[in-house]
């Protein structure tokens, strides 16, 4: 069975269709991509999947649930967690309060029961994303790396079966996005289902096994990455911006 | 559940300054037996109750509620109604006072707090000005302009009736500094710093926002229910946008987010209002002017200036904060 | 026939308020809660040009006054702007206290000059006249042409000069205005003082024949804002009609229900607004 089912989905703006009748499926366990020009509607797409936009029709089902109309904290709470496009820091906070938020939620507060036993699951995968010597840091005190890994070490603590990220490798250096990288595939393989949108086609590819690509709020093409590069309406929905760098075939 | 953790963080993370400030108020009936100064100091109490309140949810929200007095004239009214209508007792009054605060907190606060920034505030200004209108409209339960006089006081001693006004903030200032430093205080950080990624890590943002202005009401309530009584009289002043803004600029002055802040200012600034009673004619004017400045200075509060917060010594002092590094 | 008139009246001295007011908050997305004081000052101010100044003296010194007090008050709006609004106007929270700080201050300066019982200031025409048999108070009825003129000017303003084009352009499409090298400062300046003479021009004018007290940049505040969510920030027509709407609904609610219910209209209207209407304008983001 899909753990997420993305059906025929539209999202207007005024006259604008910033979404038209996008649909994809995602497998347990399965780790996509989400490719596209700018402006081709993916976090439009991510932001109707998790509730903070409110979309025309279609449907999005989640593990078995109808996600529309739903709050995005009641999203969360059946086990969909994403992060965003710019880093979200809880500025004012330290590194230790800040991870501490998540761990209230209702879905995190049922998977560990006693309060000691939350504490050391959120240090725990603070010491494995490399933030365990931070605690006390203050979040304005970290550096962009830093502060992606602790957006994702956030959405882990809510204890998610699928995590949806936002261009995970934005404004990051080479060394910074291989440990991100390392970090996702380790989550992969330890049964966590992740999909991600990513303009660093190159770093994309070596991660996912399918990738979707959406152009102008649809859906252009499907498969794997070997697939996709050699895809005439791939290439063409690049060209006039640049030519994707992706070092295969 | 958290209340254990809670009280062991706030005894750690107490603000040394704060403290000796209630215990130096404590002590005053006991170095001077002026009854002037200690009506003077217990309206002081009465205003840092009202600023404390406030700074819970604007402090931690960023969202700037307007109409306190809604609350402070509204249950001091009610405590009044309950005490000259159907003699009820003030130790009674005052509390079904607050509580009746406290509900209205959740309605208002789940009708308003959808709204953000400057909406919301102008909803509270509207809130408030409403009760306000009303109470004239009503004037035959709410005595119009002139208000309900002869209310019981809590003592007959004014000694004992500063004690009394004096716990009731020292249990008001626990009471929200183990709520700030609460999972509660925690997701009204959050919420302040990003809403959105607050939502993200699956916290009904709505439900905190609106339990805070619940209880930012509540505890306003439990200071308009003791005023009225201190002063055995409640009028329309109460429900009036200068005591909302008042307290605003109290709670604003002496820094907002820190419960110990507005503690102090509300004190410290109270004490000089009061002071200024020679100048009787100018003294709003001047005070009001004051506040104006003081807040064009220092924006963000006088204790959450740069200066103390990066100095190790004075941010432990003011704020209670132990640096690591 | 009189709820026509009088309404069309209220209207005019609401569109005139509620005009700057949303102007100042799209341009330079300052919630002006002293709006309200400087329709107030316009008011005393006339009063105080017309007392001190010319002792007496007939209609002209009294229309030189009012012209006196408008300038004033634009000129204190620019103040206010430029020293105390400035600095920290990047903080929402900051220009909302310290404007209503304002606010309560200069109404506590007034009501140490002039006491709190009204003060009467001398009308600019006499009199009434009937129209369609009703009587009608001419200073009331000077609003309508007045307003009828000013606020045309404006569209002008905003839409033909250059500097008025540019001040548009901040209130329609702030980043735009930017890279195209307009100062928002200066856009702020210059509306802040406009708007708060639109305000105080109405405040001058309605002064001869409603009640001028201290506490009289509350009410007019709250109405304005009920006006603003209503017509829709940054639509100035829209500003238009909802101050008429506003202005009918208050004299509607005069004669059918009761006289003290009026002043609670604005308020009503406020929470209803906001409550029911959140999409849209709520949730607005500022910048």
């Amino acid at each position: 069975m899909n753990v997420l089912e993305v059906d025929d989905l539209t999202k207007n703006f005024g006259g604008l269709e910033a979404l038209a009748r996008i649909g994809f499926y995602v497998q347990p366990g399965e780790i996509l991509g989400i490719i596209g020009p700018n402006g081709a509607g993916k976090t439009t797409l991510f932001n109707c999947i998790t509730g903070f936009l409110p979309f025309d029709s279609g449907y999005v089902i989640f593990d078995g649930h109808e996600l529309r109309g739903k709050k995005p904290y009641q999203i969360v709470n059946l086990g969909l967690t994403r992060t965003w496009q710019l880093v979200r820091p809880f500025f004012g906070m330290r590194v230790k309060e800040a991870i501490m938020v998540p761990s209230f939620c209702h879905r995190a507060r049922s998977t560990h029961f006693s309060k000691k036993d939350r504490e050391e699951a959120i240090v725990g995968i603070l010491k494995e994303m490399g933030l365990g010597n931070k605690l006390e840091t203050e979040v304005d005190n970290l550096n962009q790396g830093e502060l992606r890994v602790l957006d994702i070490s956030r959405a882990l603590v809510t204890d998610p079966k699928i995590l949806l990220l936002d261009e995970p490798f934005s404004g990051l250096s080479h060394r910074e996005v291989e440990n991100v990288s390392r970090v996702i595939r380790n989550l992969n393989d330890q049964g966590l289902t992740v999909v991600i949108i990513e303009h660093r086609l190159r770093e994309l590819m070596k991660l996912v096994r399918k990738v979707v690509v959406i152009n102008f709020g649809q859906k252009i093409a499907e498969g794997s990455p070997e697939e996709i590069v050699q895809e005439p309406r791939v290439i063409e929905a690049y060209l006039g911006q640049r030519r994707p760098k992706i070092g295969l075939g | 559940m958290d209340l254990k953790r809670g009280l062991a963080r706030v005894i750690e993370n107490q603000s040394p300054f704060g403290l000796l400030i209630l215990v130096a108020m404590a002590l005053l009936p006991v170095i001077s037996d002026n009854i002037f100064y200690i009506e003077i100091v217990k309206l002081a109490a009465i205003y840092a109750i009202f600023a404390m309140s406030w700074d819970i949810l604007t402090g931690y929200t960023h969202e700037v509620n307007f109409g306190v007095a809604f609350f402070i004239g509204g249950a001091g009214y009610f405590s009044g109604i309950l005490n000259s209508f159907f003699s009820f007792s003030p130790y009674l009054a005052v509390p079904l006072a607050a509580l009746a605060a406290g509900i209205l907190g959740i309605w208002i606060g789940y009708l308003t707090l959808r709204l953000r920034g400057p909406y919301f505030a102008m909803a509270t200004l509207a809130f408030a000005s409403i009760l306000f209108k009303l109470s004239f409209i009503f004037y035959e339960f709410t005595g119009g302009e002139e208000g309900i006089s002869g209310l019981e006081p809590f003592t007959d001693d004014p000694m004992r009736d500063f004690y009394v006004a004096w716990v009731v903030m020292v249990v008001v200032y626990f009471i929200l500094c183990i709520y700030a430093r609460s999972k509660h205080g925690i997701i009204l950080k959050a919420i302040r710093a990003d809403e959105d990624a607050t939502q993200s890590a699956g916290i009904n943002t709505a439900y905190y926002k609106i339990e805070a202005f619940a209880i930012s009401g509540l505890l306003a309530g439990i200071g308009g229910g003791v005023f009225a009584h201190s002063q055995m009289h409640i009028g329309p002043t109460m429900l009036s946008g200068y005591l909302s803004v008042i307290v605003v600029l109290l709670a604003m002055i002496g820094g907002m987010g820190t419960i110990v802040g507005p503690l102090v200012g509300a004190i410290c600034l109270s004490i000089l209002n009061e002071s200024l009673r020679m100048v009787e004619e100018y003294r709003i004017m001047i005070y009001t002017g004051l506040l104006i400045l003081l807040i064009y200075l220092a924006p963000d509060g006088l204790i959450n200036l740069r200066s103390i917060k990066n100095s190790r010594i004075l941010s432990f002092v003011f704020l209670g904060d132990r640096k690591s590094t | 026939m009189e709820i026509l008139i009088i309404g069309s009246v209220r209207g005019a001295l609401y569109s005139l308020i509620a005009v700057g007011f949303v102007l100042v908050f799209s341009v330079g997305g300052i919630l002006n809660l002293a709006h309200g004081t400087y329709y107030m000052l316009g008011a005393y101010l006339t009063y105080i040009f017309y007392s001190l100044v010319f002792g007496s003296g007939g209609v002209n010194s009294l229309i030189l006054s009012a012209m006196l007090s408008v300038i004033s008050v634009g000129i204190i709006a620019c103040l206010v702007y430029n020293i105390l609004l400035r600095p920290h106007i990047q903080s929402i929270t900051y220009v909302m206290v310290m404007t209503l700080a304002i606010a309560l201050f200069v109404s506590e300066i007034m009501s140490l000059l002039f006491g709190i019982s009204g003060t009467s200031v001398p009308s600019l025409i006499e009199g009434s006249i009937s129209i369609g048999g009703v009587k009608v108070i001419n200073q009331q009825l000077i609003l309508i042409p007045i307003t009828g003129l000013i606020l045309p000017a404006l569209w002008f303003f905003l839409k033909k000069t250059k500097t008025g084009q540019g001040i548009d352009a901040v209130a329609q499409q702030r980043t735009g205005a930017i890279l195209m090298g307009v100062s928002v400062e200066a856009a702020t300046f210059i509306t802040s003082g406009v708007s708060a003479s639109l305000a105080a021009l109405a405040g001058a004018l309605i002064a001869p024949v409603s009640n001028v007290v201290p506490e009289m940049w509350l009410f007019p505040l709250i109405k304005a804002f009920a006006i603003a969510i209503l017509g829709g920030i940054g639509s100035l027509v829209g500003s238009i009609i909802a101050s008429f709407v506003v202005g009918y609904a208050e004299v509607l609610s005069s004669f059918l229900i009761s006289e003290q219910l009026t002043e609670l209209v604005a308020l009503v209207v406020i929470v209803l607004v906001l409550l029911f209407k959140p999409s849209g304008i709520m949730g607005y983001k500022l910048g």
